[in-house]
């Protein structure tokens, strides 16, 4: 079930288990939703809690404690709010990304109005008013890098909307090769994905016997190891390292026996 | 709603054409190389997508042989046609600098995933 990562109303917990930076754009960031009063805001049903964006810069006002820039990438317009640090005197400047190690920080970084910038911050509101608070603001002086930002963009509301590569039935090997994105993805663990749910990060062998347990007709005693192992002509020790796997994630349980699995659902 | 820029390649621009009835909003934003420049018009080269022609404000000023990302009101051109009317350029520096395909592709994945890059009324 969507949302089902956010019962406490804290927040707290869910924050750890998703600290993803997610890629979006305007558009998104402005139709975001929140399950919710003072829930964190969802993009695609699945929490956003940190996300960039890249957009021009149309505007930029100094206030004594922030600077607001108003951002456009051609799928609307928000604002965003960077605090100053005035402990650090150089708050603006803060840089901590990727560009640290090419790019000091410095004017070089800094956006100006109508150049291209990056922004990196968790979405919020005022009032009716949805804004930025940005933890960095940097100028981007590549225009691949806009282009590119937009395809990842459009990739993680792909891999939310629809599953992982390789198409959420992945049956054998086509699961195996979907790993390594849904690993990635940063998915809090059961709320996204399509057609079936989306595992933690694991092994190609626990994703095909996971999904063999899943797609496989069974009685309600689930599927004996050696039976998936000749199923998947697998070798036996491979086997059982991969439901190791998956019962210390919790998401089968045995039945009968320790060698007998069934898909743990609730 | 805030006001949406989709991005276009030449072959696109009759959809954001005031004539075309299922369009409301005809403002778009092009990139392209500047390819020859007359007065009061530009052509812009879209690497191979093709040539676009750029109605200039007096104040605008266009470089050639620059990479220029364009936001303009699509409109009839004086010589027939579909051209663009500039309300704003970016000056994006060396066109070998960008690689023209991911652009393409961009234009592409923007207009297949309308839920996530504007609104689907256009």
């Amino acid at each position: 079930m969507p949302g089902e990562m956010n019962n406490s109303p804290s927040g707290g917990k869910s924050d750890y288990n998703n600290a993803t930076l997610r890629p979006i754009t305007i558009k998104q960031a402005l139709d975001a939703t929140q399950p919710y009063p003072e829930a964190g805001y969802q993009i695609d049903s699945a929490e956003a809690a940190s996300v960039c964006f890249i957009g021009q810069v149309r505007n930029i006002s100094s206030q004594s404690t922030n600077v607001t820039y108003k951002i456009d990438d051609g799928t609307g317009e928000i604002e965003v709010k960077q605090w100053i640090d005035s402990s650090s005197g150089a708050g603006d400047s803060m840089e901590t990304d990727e560009h640290t190690n090419n790019k000091p920080s410095g004017p070089k970084s800094q956006p100006e109005v109508d150049g291209y910038a990056k922004v990196f911050g968790k979405l919020k509101s005022f009032g009716n008013k949805r804004f930025v608070g940005a933890h960095c603001v940097r100028a981007v002086k590549d225009i691949n890098e806009v282009h590119v930002h937009l395809l990842e963009a459009a990739a993680v509301h792909l891999f939310f909307t629809k599953g992982p590569v390789g198409g959420s039935q992945g049956q054998g090997a086509g699961a195996g090769g979907a790993a390594g994105d849904a690993s990635m993805g940063g998915v809090d663990d059961y709320g996204a994905g399509g057609g079936g749910r989306a595992l933690p990060a694991m092994s190609p062998v626990a994703r095909r016997v996971y999904n063999l347990l899943r797609t496989e007709p069974q009685s309600n005693e689930g599927l004996h190891a050696q039976l998936i192992a000749a199923k998947l002509s697998l070798p036996m020790p491979d086997v059982a390292r991969a439901g190791d796997e998956l019962l210390t994630a919790g998401v089968i349980f045995s039945t009968v026996d320790e060698q007998t699995w069934a898909i743990l659902e609730y | 709603m805030s006001l949406q820029t989709p991005r276009v390649l030449p072959a696109h621009l009759h959809a954001f054409h005031p004539s075309s009835s299922t369009t409301s909003k005809h403002t778009v934003r092009i990139l392209g190389t500047v390819s020859a420049l007359r007065g009061d018009t530009a052509t812009l080269t879209c690497g191979g997508s093709g040539d676009v022609t750029i109605i200039l404000k007096p104040d605008s000023h266009l470089q050639m042989g620059k990479l220029v990302e364009v936001i303009g009101k699509v409109t009839d051109l004086n010589e027939g046609g579909v051209g663009i009317r500039l309300l704003g350029v970016t000056d994006l520096g060396d066109p070998a600098d960008c690689d023209y395909k991911i652009y393409e592709q961009v234009v592409n994945a923007t207009h297949k995933l309308k839920a996530i890059f504007y609104d689907s009324n256009e």
